[in-house]
């Protein structure tokens, strides 16, 4: 089976921020935004809130983060779930949608059990038989959507055992078996570090720099040897140095500052990102 | 090929069903997992229903006030979530009720609340039959 090789690259997207209703307000005043993410299961597309459209009118793009379908998962994705995220990426004109490498339900269909969610991004196993059906649910969603697809490096809080790839020798026959793009989250690289031992200069040796759509960026905090990507904390040194380490290797077409909860004030947010922006241009720097 | 995604999905399957159903269900855990970091999981996917349902549904934190945590861990305890948030949000109330959790001005509220959230919970046509479709396409192959 051939490879289709990465998609088109959906051009320069800059610097963003997690777009919350929460912080709308303070997002329309801050400087130098120069594009958002939603989460897409909050949207309906035909009642987008106000403050996204302003957003929208003003010429930002809007990018689609799919947080259920599950597309690690053993079963195919949603026909509905799809049709969704499709019809919100074409109603926000988006150049690209996001989705997790994770399974996030189990049971019913395949299996003779009942139905669970679990609310929540869950590793997959880094096998073949994974990989395989990873490959074949991420074909089918490329097919149903109407650009291209990026998908994310999670979080990691368990390991499962045998397993047959590193993170980053997954992530690229992913990318060579689907021409999928990457979202790589360093927050989840430092994470994966800290839970898994798990060492995120190795991760980005061995992944495909150059499918790399855009990049996430999140604090969190350590607590009894186990870090939690919170995104409720300010971004601290260690998640910027995987951020520094990824942007000496490739200019990322894009950069996402992503808060979730004890949101600070504009201020607080407009530091947060001067500190995003610091490394990337330091590194673009020292690159040029 | 198409055999061999079809088998590769149900052993899939069957490894995430048997580690979501220990995390949420308290099922013995399959072999090989470190039992420190499934507790880790099992607190991480806990703490995330609490607060994305007191968000889906600020009503009821709004109703119930501090009495929101111990009631909502007590009733998610035994029900892993089979549907979404809101279904969970809807779900939960309706235990409060069941089981006489609340009474008097919250409990009246609370019914109302119910009540409400009942049609926007449901699955719709669109749904029901994407569903169906989706199932009765899983004997089918791959590309």
């Amino acid at each position: 089976m051939g490879g289709p090789g990465i998609t088109e690259a959906p051009g320069t997207l800059g610097t963003g921020i997690g777009w919350r209703p929460e912080i709308a307000d303070d997002i329309a005043e801050l400087p130098g935004v120069d594009w958002v993410e939603v989460v897409a299961e909050n949207l309906c597309p035909g009642h987008l809130p106000e403050p996204l459209r302003r957003l929208r009118t003003r010429g930002l793009p809007v990018v689609p983060h799919g947080v259920s379908l599950g597309l690690g998962g053993a079963e195919r994705p949603d026909l509905a779930r799809l049709a969704a995220l499709a019809d919100l990426a074409e109603a926000l004109g988006s150049p690209l949608v996001s989705e997790h490498i994770a399974f996030v339900r189990s049971g019913g269909g395949l299996l003779p059990s009942h139905r669970l969610e679990a609310g929540h991004l869950l590793p997959v196993p880094r096998t073949r038989d994974a990989l395989d059906v990873l490959c074949a649910n991420v074909r089918l969603a490329q097919e149903a959507l109407p650009v291209p697809l990026a998908l994310e490096n999670i979080a990691g809080y368990l390991s499962w055992p045998d397993e047959e790839f590193t993170e980053g020798a997954f992530l690229a026959e992913l990318v060579e078996r689907t021409g999928v793009r990457l979202l790589v989250d360093v927050a989840n690289l430092h994470t994966n570090h800290v839970n898994r031992g798990e060492d995120p200069a190795r991760a980005l040796d061995e992944l495909p720099v150059e499918a790399i759509a855009y990049v996430h960026v999140a604090g969190g905090h350590e607590r009894d040897g186990v870090w939690h990507d919170t995104h409720a904390h300010p971004v601290g040194p260690p998640v910027l140095e995987v951020l520094a380490d990824l942007c000496s290797r490739v200019t990322p077409p894009g950069v996402l500052l992503e808060r979730d909860d004890d949101f600070p004030s504009a201020d607080g947010l407009a530091a947060e990102l001067d500190a995003v922006r610091a490394v990337t241009a330091r590194t673009a720097c020292r690159a040029g | 090929m198409p055999d061999d995604l079809d088998a590769a999905r149900r052993r899939l399957a069957r490894a995430q069903h048997d580690l979501l159903s220990a995390l949420v269900e308290g099922t013995p855990p399959p072999p090989g997992f470190d039992p420190d970091r499934l507790a880790v999981q099992r607190d991480v996917l806990l703490a995330k229903r609490l607060r994305v349902v007191a968000k889906t549904a600020p009503e009821l934190t709004g109703i119930l006030g501090g009495r929101y945590r111990p009631l909502f861990l007590a009733y998610a305890a035994g029900r892993p979530m089979e549907h979404g948030y809101r279904a969970d949000a809807r779900d939960f109330a309706r235990h409060l009720l069941r089981t006489a959790a609340v009474s008097g001005e919250p409990a009246r509220r609370l019914t109302e609340w119910a009540a409400a959230t009942e049609e926007t919970t449901r699955p719709g046509p669109l749904r029901r039959l994407t569903t169906a479709l989706t199932r009765s396409r899983t004997k089918g192959g791959d590309r």
